[in-house]
């Protein structure tokens, strides 16, 4: 299973990487510093799930989030951010994600999203 | 000690800040019925006697602005300090007490309840991620030109001051404020360690 994760911060990256290190231990994974290349390695990798903060430079999660499900409207989108207003939980639903959690990510929640969130 | 940060160290600090102050702008986003854009904060460490230069390069310097400052003690102390300025508050006012025209003490109580909520949430969130615990002293607001935001009594007892920063960014309301966070060289020393331990934690 491919998965990318998308945070402009190493530390959240890590920090998602950490559990889905547990959750999903053979996973091969991809990461991104901003929307833009979030797109570019969606484009080229295919992942399976993506992993997308909303609060970065070049690209924001929210416009990346646009792109990816344009590019495939049966993509897998868990948006992980420190955004946790309601509007903003709609507005990525709304655009396409499979769920939306408020940062940071731990194991059990990760456990969770593939459980529940995730048609895989 | 060392008082500058490394990448990691700055990248984690960022991070748990943003946290913090996407559970601020939730908060405020409740009291005020409206939706906030977060910008990503910035982290800058600089010498004491920069720090008025700093401030005013993040605001238009002809405005007057109601300046909110907040003391916390513990493992990581500091100030925290929003700024406003004066036509922010009054639309803050005018939404917030649905008049068009709101008293200066209606304006006034606008803008310390919304920095008690700002800076309550933040530190807390911040300290919570550091997982330590702080002391809240009462705030303390003025209304004021950008140059006299910064006083020498402020910073006489700092050397290096880290300053993060972040926007509060109301658009549809046209409420939008600057957030610093202030800490000095015994508090620098303890967050640097904080941090560490929890880059430790989460990179193994």
């Amino acid at each position: 299973m491919k998965i990318l994760i998308v945070d402009d911060s190493k530390i959240g990256r890590m920090s998602v990487i950490k559990s889905l290190k547990i959750v999903k231990p053979d996973a091969e994974l991809f990461q991104a510093a901003n929307g833009l290349e979030a797109v570019e390695i969606f484009k080229e990798e295919k992942p399976h799930v993506v992993f997308l903060d909303l609060t970065m430079p070049v690209m924001d999660g929210y416009e990346a989030l646009k792109h990816i499900m344009s590019i495939d409207k049966e993509a897998q989108v868990i948006v992980v951010s420190a955004d946790i207003q309601s509007e903003a939980k709609l507005r990525v639903l709304v655009a396409g994600a499979k769920n939306m959690y408020p940062k940071p990510i731990n194991d059990e929640k990760m456990l969770q999203i593939f459980e529940q969130d995730l048609l895989l | 000690m060392n008082l500058e940060f490394n990448e990691d160290q700055i990248d984690a600090l960022r991070e748990f800040m943003n946290v913090s102050i996407g559970a601020a702008t939730a908060n405020l986003a409740n009291l005020l019925d409206a939706f906030g854009t977060m910008h990503i904060p910035k982290i800058e460490i600089c010498n004491s006697s920069e720090l008025s230069q700093k401030i005013e390069s993040t605001i238009d310097i002809g405005s007057m602005y109601y300046a909110t400052k907040q003391l916390f003690t513990g493992k990581f102390g500091g100030e925290c300090m929003f700024i406003i300025s004066e036509e922010s508050a009054r639309n803050l006012g005018r939404h917030l007490y649905n008049a068009t025209t709101p008293s200066r003490d209606d304006i006034s109580d606008a803008v310390i309840e919304l920095t008690n909520i700002l800076t309550s949430t933040i530190v807390s969130r911040l300290t919570q991620e550091l997982d330590t615990q702080v002391q809240f002293f009462v705030p303390s607001s003025q209304f004021i030109d950008a140059h006299s935001i910064v006083n020498s009594e402020d910073v006489a007892d700092y050397s290096k001051i880290i300053i993060i920063s972040t926007i509060l960014d109301f658009k549809d309301q046209k409420i939008n404020g600057n957030i610093y966070i202030l800490t000095k060289d015994e508090a620098i020393k303890s967050l640097k360690i904080l941090i560490d331990k929890k880059i430790e934690e989460i990179y193994g």
